[in-house]
């Protein structure tokens, strides 16, 4: 069999980019509140829906509908921690109950989504898939064929990633999320309001969700089940790289991108189906967590 | 359907989903395990009937081998899993049982893939009228609940269940009483899974058919509904939830087609049963029925003395 492997390699930096940019929000908020948020899958779809609404229907641009998506999920993140996560933790709920109600909280969110689409027709949202339409201009560089879509997706995950290092680097904000997220007490203790540090992550996070929500959603279809289709890849990312570690999620995405890829391959030579593609991020997630639950976060320490 | 069939049809959807809340209970209600992926013992159950039925095995052993099978498959996922974290492990559950439908799902010669498979029911005999049929049926799911329910009674009150409720308490306390967590662990999954797994292979007996789209995550989070809303930690509490939330969802589906809403209602009846299970969880998160309390001889007769009445003459 004949592989181009530079377009494999093409398209590993695309997959891992669009885990990147997805994971960024929920590495963020899993190293702070220390239980696996189902519910930003939802945020994902939901991203994906304004994104749609806001550049298909009213005829915004798209870099317009990053905007807005962005700002809306990132409101509905904070009302949703502030609604249902801040009361359950106040009463000590257990990390299990978190889980559920996570799970719950994505249930209603996904199942609002068509709802919402039936009581404001103008919103076009509904079960059936729908697609952007914007044109994107297929090029090839030598033997391999990139999309303008693709070239995008890279270009965010890069700027994504150096505007994440430099905010939790240099400023105040960013490194308060980063001594909350590695000891909450001793952050509370040397003065920093460890309330608006998680009100700021979780409202972050699901933005940058959303923005994961619309690259995906063009890169594939919109509907309710988006998000939940792209999660648990995207918790292998989160585990790989090492829970609340953004520098080892970067690496996690590109690896769990070239695993995928190099596994479409493997499985067509083999006369697998290549539904299995994400059975390859599942396997990944689980030797991580059996062989080296703390991921590859100790790459990142700094002495 | 005439409504002598809806009700006769509630009740063996009662029974089969008391086994799967009673499983659940033993794993999250008294041993603390999150199991996320409930779903796919159910499957395995239910799968492993399908194919031994076809196979023209008779229909106890399909379901005894069934709730083996997925026993088993507890075991297997149990080794790498009970040594993690509490939410790596709900993880890995859940993604293992990602993995098992996705396979199902994809290899057509397993029970047509997609598609699905017919299955023949456990006990046919022609020429009766369809109650009859449901009335066997309910027979032969309360009899397998019956037995899951004194199995867990039984369990539970028994020191291996106080074992069960230390290792929820607090693992490492156990494990320094010389309770070997692991292994308690791991028998208490397979126990759950071969419970899950019997209700798989009675559900789709009952359903005369079977396919990957009945396995989706929605069935565990049912589960675990049903077991929060009914009281976590009591058996009586994961049959009155099981009840609760099967009726509430037929009366979902009753009310869909007597009500016009300007929208789908089995969306709302989703959104319902997240907002149900958030009021529980912060109003309510011991749920209907409180833990029930150890039960022992020592226990009883201290109780005994205790009461004014019965203190003369119970030297015994």
């Amino acid at each position: 069999m004949d592989v181009n492997w530079l377009q494999v390699l093409v398209n590993s930096a695309v997959t891992g980019s669009l885990y990147l940019i997805a994971s960024a929000g929920l590495t963020l908020i899993y190293g702070l509140c220390k239980f696996p948020y189902f519910a930003y899958a939802e945020y994902i779809a939901l991203g994906a829906f304004i994104g749609y609404f806001v550049s298909e229907v009213m005829g915004v641009s798209l870099s317009g509908a990053f905007v807005i998506s962005f700002l809306v999920v990132g409101a509905i993140g904070f009302l949703c921690y502030r609604g249902i996560f801040q009361p359950l933790a106040r009463r000590g709920a257990t990390i299990i109950h978190l889980m559920v109600a996570s799970v719950a909280l994505g249930l209603i969110l996904r199942h609002l989504i068509p709802v919402f689409g039936d009581i404001f027709p103008v919103l076009e949202w509904s079960w059936s898939p729908s697609y952007f339409t914007a044109d994107w201009a297929a090029f090839n560089l030598g033997s391999v064929r990139i999309t303008g879509l693709w070239a995008w997706t890279v270009i965010a995950a890069i700027g994504l990633s150096i505007a994440l290092h430099i905010m939790l680097t240099k400023s105040k904000i960013g490194k308060a999320i980063r001594a909350t997220s590695s000891n909450p007490n001793l952050a509370l203790a040397s003065g920093i309001d460890v309330q608006k540090v998680i009100w700021i992550t979780w409202s972050l996070g699901a933005g940058l969700a959303a923005i994961a929500g619309i690259f995906r959603g063009a890169e594939t279809q919109v509907w309710p089940n988006t998000g939940w289709e792209m999660i648990l890849p995207v918790f292998a990312v989160v585990m790989l790289g090492g829970i609340g570690n953004f520098y080892g999620a970067i690496t996690a995405a590109f690896i769990v991108g070239l695993a995928e890829n190099i596994g479409v391959v493997a499985l067509t030579a083999l006369g697998l189906s290549t539904s299995y593609r994400i059975g390859i991020a599942f396997i990944i997630l689980i030797i991580t967590l059996i062989v080296k639950p703390q991921g590859l976060a100790m790459l990142f320490r700094r002495s | 359907m005439d409504l002598s069939m809806y009700l006769l049809d509630l009740i063996v959807f009662i029974g089969i989903f008391s086994i799967m809340s009673l499983s659940l209970n033993l794993e999250y209600g008294f041993t603390g395990l999150p199991n996320f992926g409930k779903v796919v013992f159910f499957l395995i159950g239910a799968y492993s009937y399908a194919l031994l039925s076809q196979a023209g095995v008779p229909f106890y052993i399909c379901l005894i081998v069934g709730a083996i099978i997925a026993a088993v498959f507890g075991f297997l996922i149990s080794l790498p899993a009970l040594r993690l974290r509490i939410d790596y492990l709900a993880i890995v559950i859940l993604t293992a049982g990602e993995i098992i439908r996705l396979i199902v799902k994809t290899e057509d010669w397993i029970g047509g893939g997609d598609w699905g498979t017919s299955v023949a029911p456990a006990i046919a005999i022609s020429g009766t009228s369809p109650q009859v049929n449901i009335l066997i049926n309910i027979g032969l799911v309360y009899a397998c609940l019956f037995i899951c329910f004194v199995i867990s009674r039984l369990l539970t009150n028994s020191p291996y269940g106080r074992t069960m409720r230390a290792i929820r308490e607090d693992e490492v306390a156990a494990e320094a009483l010389g309770k070997d967590r692991a292994k308690y662990k791991a028998q208490i999954l397979m126990l759950g899974s071969a419970m899950a797994g019997l209700a798989g292979g009675l559900y789709v007996q009952y359903l005369h058919y079977v396919l990957p789209g009945m396995f989706m995550p929605i069935v565990t989070f049912t589960v675990w509904i049903m077991v929060l809303l009914g009281g976590p930690a009591n058996c009586w509490g994961a049959l009155l939830g099981a009840c609760l939330v099967q009726i509430f969802d037929r009366g979902a589906n009753l009310a869909k087609d007597l009500l016009t809403l300007p929208t789908d209602a089995s969306n709302l009846q989703y959104i319902l049963f997240g907002v149900l299970i958030l009021l529980i969880l912060i109003y309510r998160p011991q749920g209907l029925l409180k833990e029930s309390a150890i039960k022992t001889r020592a226990i009883n007769r201290i109780r005994k003395l205790k009461e004014p009445e019965n203190n003369k003459g119970d030297y015994k």
